[in-house]
């Protein structure tokens, strides 16, 4: 993608008047980093970036926002957000449409066909970080590291993000400005994640998410960072009644990673950001792979393509699957 | 386990089909297992999955949800809803590596007292072979 193209449309879009600001992505303070960058002006277009270490889910932020009563007299302000999109964050969006977390009308969709991102875990094994900002771009097939100077290519497998080899839509889904042109999706990766727990026997998986859970700090990042985790009244936050305990041991954490896989069923639209953002590497992207599959195989449903769709978890099929019924 | 080991079951009924159902088998003298705590619920579209992780939490071996026939639902539907959130919860748990002869759901109907034996035969066996779910008891301070 040209950048200059990214900044020119970014720059024309902010100066909108019923535009408030820009949601995009621009270079971190150091080594690998991208930070959210929240652009009102054109100064601010002119340091927006797209590149593969853009692999934050920046429609997290469309619900993150505090909505603050209006003063009686006052207006509210009803100027759209532009945010920047990749193809799963296109679905995010679209999902917070199907459930009314926002309205079309609020935002300014700008979408980026996205090649494919890099695993800043993997990134950071191979070329360790360092204090100078370093520039990743896509090259033919693969990626081009410059560091400090020094050009190093890399093949595409070697960095590509895991939800990225699972990736079916790289292309936004819905967009109202695209960038660029769409990107042929690739041929899909076999889900190792998903399998490797799924060959186990039931003990054997109990055992396997007890070391994964017990890791488990209840950080709470997970949540936070997630595009749909957007409750007001988060039942983990909430004290009466104690879904949830706030005390950290093996059953609490169960508890809580069953209730927030269990509320993503249907809905997560496997961005990977809970995954990327775990201070203690806890695979949640398997559990969350694991329903979305359930979900596509066994009711027919994908999150996040139709907007006008009916959201999974408050609909039903008189046909529905029931073997498992006494 | 020990041979004298009792499973604690945990069963969510509808109070329109399910818990009438267990009431007819009460007043019909039909005999079945007395492990089963009943907890009466207005729809099994009511029951939260959290309900479920928090019984086994709190002591619960086997958990078992009951509604009304499809199409019976006194709220209409209520039990499609039930249906297809506790069908994701049952694959999510095993995923997780819960036995999935712990949770069991099941359509009993006002006049199934006999049926409703045999869920509740089912589901005490299932929860016996299954065993003490000790690994996941909610852990009590004891100030």
């Amino acid at each position: 993608m040209n950048l200059g193209q990214l900044r020119k449309i970014a720059a024309e879009v902010v100066a909108r008047e019923d535009v408030k600001y820009l949601i995009g992505w621009k270079q971190g303070s150091y080594g690998y980093r991208i930070a959210p960058g929240f652009v009102e002006d054109a100064a601010g277009a002119a340091e927006l970036i797209f590149s593969p270490l853009c692999t934050a889910n920046l429609a997290t932020y469309l619900t993150l926002v505090e909505k603050l009563p209006v003063p009686r007299g006052q207006e509210a302000d009803k100027r759209k957000v532009a945010l920047m999109v990749k193809g799963c964050d296109s679905r995010a969006v679209t999902q917070l449409l199907v459930e009314k977390g926002i309205h079309r009308d609020e935002v300014v969709v700008i979408g980026c066909p996205c090649p494919g991102m890099v695993d800043p875990a993997l990134l950071t094994e191979k070329y360790p970080e360092t204090e100078e900002t370093v520039e990743v771009k896509w090259s033919g097939d693969g990626f081009l590291l410059n560091r400090s100077g020094e050009e190093i290519k890399v093949p595409r497998d070697e960095l590509l993000a895991e939800k990225c080899r699972l990736c079916r839509y790289p292309n936004p889904v819905i967009s109202d400005i695209l960038l660029g042109e769409a990107v042929e999706p690739w041929e899909l990766a076999e889900d190792n994640g998903v399998a490797e727990v799924e060959g186990k026997d039931v003990g054997g998986r109990w055992d396997y998410w007890e070391e994964q859970f017990a890791k488990c700090v209840r950080c709470y990042s997970c949540r936070n960072v997630c595009p749909l985790c957007y409750c007001q009244d988060c039942i983990l936050d909430r004290l009466n009644p104690t879904w949830v305990n706030r005390a950290v041991n093996f059953s609490e954490n169960t508890s809580f990673h069953i209730a927030r896989a269990f509320h993503l069923a249907g809905r997560c639209i496997g961005c990977g950001e809970c995954e990327r953002v775990c201070p203690v590497n806890i695979p949640l992207g398997r559990l969350n792979r694991k329903l979305a599959r359930e979900v596509r195989d066994k009711y027919g449903f994908e999150p996040g393509v139709d907007p006008e769709a009916e959201p999974f978890q408050a609909s039903f099929k008189p046909d529905d699957p029931g073997d498992f019924i006494l | 386990m020990s041979a004298d080991y009792e499973p604690n079951i945990v069963a969510f009924l509808c109070n329109w089909c399910s818990y009438a159902g267990a009431d007819l088998a009460g007043t019909s003298r039909v005999h079945y297992p007395a492990n089963v705590q009943v907890i009466r619920v207005m729809c099994s579209g009511r029951v939260n999955p959290l309900y479920v992780m928090n019984a086994l939490q709190q002591g619960a071996d086997g958990v078992l949800v009951s509604g009304c026939h499809p199409g019976d639902c006194h709220y209409m539907e209520g039990n499609f809803r039930a249906r297809r959130r506790l069908g994701m919860l049952k694959s999510l748990m095993e995923f997780v590596g819960v036995d999935p002869r712990r949770f069991h759901m099941s359509w009993v109907s006002a006049s199934e007292g006999h049926k409703w034996k045999e869920v509740v035969e089912k589901t005490v066996e299932d929860a016996r072979e299954a065993g003490p779910f000790e690994g996941f008891r909610r852990q009590q301070i004891d100030w």
